[in-house]
């Protein structure tokens, strides 16, 4: 019944909003007089001195333009955007989270920048970023930022139990929590690896490393492909790392829930697997935890390599019904020139439209996130996906069913690859 | 209606005609009957516009394709029956609708057990340990739900949770690390619980209310013929109860069979969907998957079996009202 409502509410936001849907086109003269282009950005994404500066110079070479600068919270924020999309009042730039862009750019209700790539910096994008914002051969999202994750680790406690250097293969890995235990072992408390049994993004590196997928991607269609032998190593290997390190987060549970940065935070832990900025977090618990606190990539199988990684972030694109799609184009122009996407590296994220990281490398923790970005991959690009974040994931499901011994790896990704093809088909 | 009509003419003048037996109703003039639908008409607007409209919508929309794409151009696709099939050939929807009326049904009869149980405690309580159990009771209910499934949550937690760890303390050491959301009935059970924890305070206040306007005289009289509590109960309490009994009955049920928010808080229908009740489906289906056709279709199925469950006190509300409902 909530969902009756929610319907009911959504529709009659879109009332007599048809028929003008397929006849706005950017060739007609835009407008005179004053024009305001709404640009909505997510919280925490652009930094402040990225948009100040952006929005003064904007402004300075559009006379009479104004930008309205709103940022969005991430919660809720896919219901707000098809309410946002389907209104008469359509924001002119939006960001999409890149795990939901697919879900958008198939409906067609994205304006296609297929044409435009090259002005937008298109020979530097980052390939994850570039696969998300594209549907059946058409460029409808735009690369805005991405981030990795890594293995956070104490370099004090790695120092204490004489590891030297940081691991650079699976096998270091585990011979490095075989030291740390030695160390630290005595204390009831200590964990080598903080590890709950739904870090899926963990889990993505360590099938990819494998050579297996999610899922294979035939034109627009995508079957999964989690029963395939790689994918069961990589989901293999996730155990054995999680009973090695004897972690004791929930198995039923994801990095969030309850927060691994927290927990890091408490000082019993000497690694986690995450992304760069839960170091602040940590830090609130313990200050003194950022400076003993350094990073190495998700190591692989193969020694002296990087394992690929999940990259998170964030697609930029125009709303078929944005009213300034010329401005907003101009806007996506600025923004994805190398001057501001170097705000995004200083500010510790991957640029998407900028091969330049050098502003990550003076930070050990940032680094190492930039030493793996270069091997980035993004889950399907499917508008399935977005169903599965915003609902079920079978990734989780499937990881605690065979970690808690519920069903056996064949079971468990057998059950995993049908959800997911249901949810692929729609 | 009649009798307002009534008054009004008889606050009149005396009626020219003097015999009163040739009165005829369809005598007066058109305009005079109109007044009351005219001033009912604000009020059913309003009641349709608000009530019925939306229902009305959601069954229209559960016979579209309406997805995103055709949201945002304001597309109309009939599909007839398509959502339908598709849901209701899914053996999962069955076994779903099954768990969510089992789990009503559980839910509901816990929540009216101990409403009534507490409803009689408070009236053989006097003076301020009342006092201190209403006050409980009044903040239970006013915790906000998402809170309440918070601080639930972390009571449960595997790890850090106190009920483990209190547990544990008690010398029942299998309950170290031991996971309440691993299966779902577990995970059922705790909301469940949580569910009861919310629902009892009005259910014991409406019952207490009708336990209360039973006279007391009753009760003496009874003490008089020597009935025991449990025969005093059942003669004077009972008979003054069960019209209200049956009202939070009915209540109980249609809050509980759409539960959604607690449910979804604590392990959105997991782990591996053993706790997927139909509102969680109608969820996942309309919004997550932005397939508002098929999630209109549950909602309209939920309707159905809700309609099909309480059939008997709908019948019950609407033939008698001496029950004073």
């Amino acid at each position: 019944m909530v969902g009756g409502v929610a319907i009911a509410l959504a529709v009659s936001g879109c009332a007599g909003s048809g028929g003008d849907a397929g006849t706005n086109t950017t060739s007609a003269a835009p407008p005179a007089g004053p024009r305001t282009l709404t640009v909505w950005l997510m919280n925490g994404s652009a930094p402040k001195t990225l948009v100040e500066a952006l929005h003064k110079e904007f402004q300075d070479s559009h006379k009479d333009v104004t930008v309205k600068f709103e940022e969005q919270q991430w919660n809720g924020i896919q219901d707000k955007l098809t309410t946002a999309l389907s209104g008469n009042d359509a924001p002119d730039i939006i960001e999409v989270g890149n795990t939901q862009a697919p879900k958008f750019a198939s409906e067609d209700v994205l304006e296609d920048l297929t044409a435009s790539v090259n002005d937008f910096n298109g020979a530097n994008w980052l390939t994850s970023l570039k696969d998300s914002g594209n549907w059946d051969g058409k460029q409808y999202g735009i690369p805005f930022y991405a981030a990795n994750r890594e293995v956070l680790y104490r370099k004090d406690m790695f120092e204490a139990a004489g590891i030297t250097t940081p691991p650079t293969s699976r096998a270091e890995w585990l011979e490095a929590i075989t030291k740390l235990k030695a160390k630290y072992g005595s204390d009831p408390d200590f964990q080598p690896l903080y590890l709950p049994g739904q870090n899926w993004y963990a889990l993505l590196s360590f099938i990819y490393d494998e050579g297996g997928d999610i899922a294979k991607k035939d034109g627009t269609k995508f079957t999964a492909t989690l029963d395939s032998p790689e994918a069961k190593a990589g989901i293999e290997f996730y155990k054995q790392l999680l009973e090695a390190s004897g972690t004791k987060a929930p198995k039923d549970a994801d990095e969030q829930t309850p927060e691994q940065a927290g927990i890091y935070g408490g000082g019993k832990v000497a690694m986690m697997i995450g992304l760069p900025w839960e170091v602040a977090t940590a830090a609130k618990s313990d200050p003194t935890i950022k400076d003993k606190t350094s990073g190495f990539p998700i190591p692989s199988k193969t020694a002296g390599q990087t394992a690929p990684v999940f990259q998170g972030g964030s697609n930029l694109a125009i709303p078929a019904k944005a009213k300034n799609k010329d401005l907003a184009k101009d806007y996506l122009k600025l923004i994805t020139s190398d001057k501001y996407q170097a705000d995004f590296a200083k500010a510790g994220m991957i640029p998407g439209t900028s091969k330049d990281v050098s502003a990550l490398q003076s930070d050990p923790v940032n680094a190492a996130m930039a030493k793996a970005s270069t091997n980035g991959k993004a889950v399907p690009a499917t508008p399935g996906w977005a169903t599965i974040e915003a609902g079920q994931n079978p990734l989780k499901d499937m990881l605690t069913a065979y970690l808690t011994g519920a069903k056996t790896l064949d079971a468990a990704t057998a059950d995993a690859n049908k959800a997911l093809n249901t949810a692929f088909s729609g | 209606m009649t009798s307002s009509v009534d008054t009004a003419r008889s606050a009149g003048a005396t009626p020219p005609a003097a015999r009163p037996g040739a009165r005829r109703r369809a005598r007066r003039p058109l305009s005079e009957t109109a007044v009351p639908y005219l001033m009912l008409l604000p009020g059913v607007v309003i009641m349709l516009g608000l009530l019925a409209w939306p229902a009305v919508q959601v069954l229209f929309i559960s016979f579209r394709k309406l997805d995103l794409g055709e949201l945002v151009r304001g597309k109309v696709t009939w599909v007839g029956f398509d959502n339908y099939t598709k849901i209701l050939s899914d053996p999962e929807f069955w076994e779903i609708t099954l768990r969510t009326v089992v789990f009503t049904a559980t839910v509901v009869a816990a929540t009216l057990l101990l409403g009534l149980g507490i409803a009689v405690l408070m009236r053989h309580l006097s003076g301020w340990v009342r006092i201190v159990l209403q006050l409980c009771l009044v903040l239970a209910w006013g915790t906000p739900i998402i809170a309440a499934t918070t601080v639930f949550q972390w009571m449960f937690d595997q790890e850090y949770g106190i009920l483990n760890k209190t547990l544990v303390l008690l010398g029942f050491d299998s309950f170290k690390g031991h996971s309440w959301f691993a299966s779902g009935a577990s995970t059922l059970a705790v909301i469940g619980l949580l569910v009861v924890w919310q629902a009892v305070p009005f259910i014991a206040f409406t019952l207490y209310a009708g336990l209360i306007s039973t006279p007391r005289d009753l009760y003496e009289a009874a003490a008089i013929d020597g009935a025991s509590g449990w025969q005093a109960f059942r003669a004077v309490s009972w008979p003054s109860v069960r019209p209200m009994l049956a009202l939070v009955t009915f209540l109980s049920v249609l809050w509980d069979f759409r539960v959604f928010t607690q449910v979804w808080a604590i392990r959105q229908g997991g782990p591996d969907g053993g706790s997927t009740t139909l509102p969680v489906l109608g969820y996942l289906r309309g919004i997550a998957g932005s397939h508002f056709g098929s999630g209109a279709a549950v909602a309209v199925l939920m309707l159905i079996v809700l309609v099909a469950v309480t059939w008997r006190y709908m019948r019950l509300l609407i033939r008698s009202p001496e029950t004073e409902l």
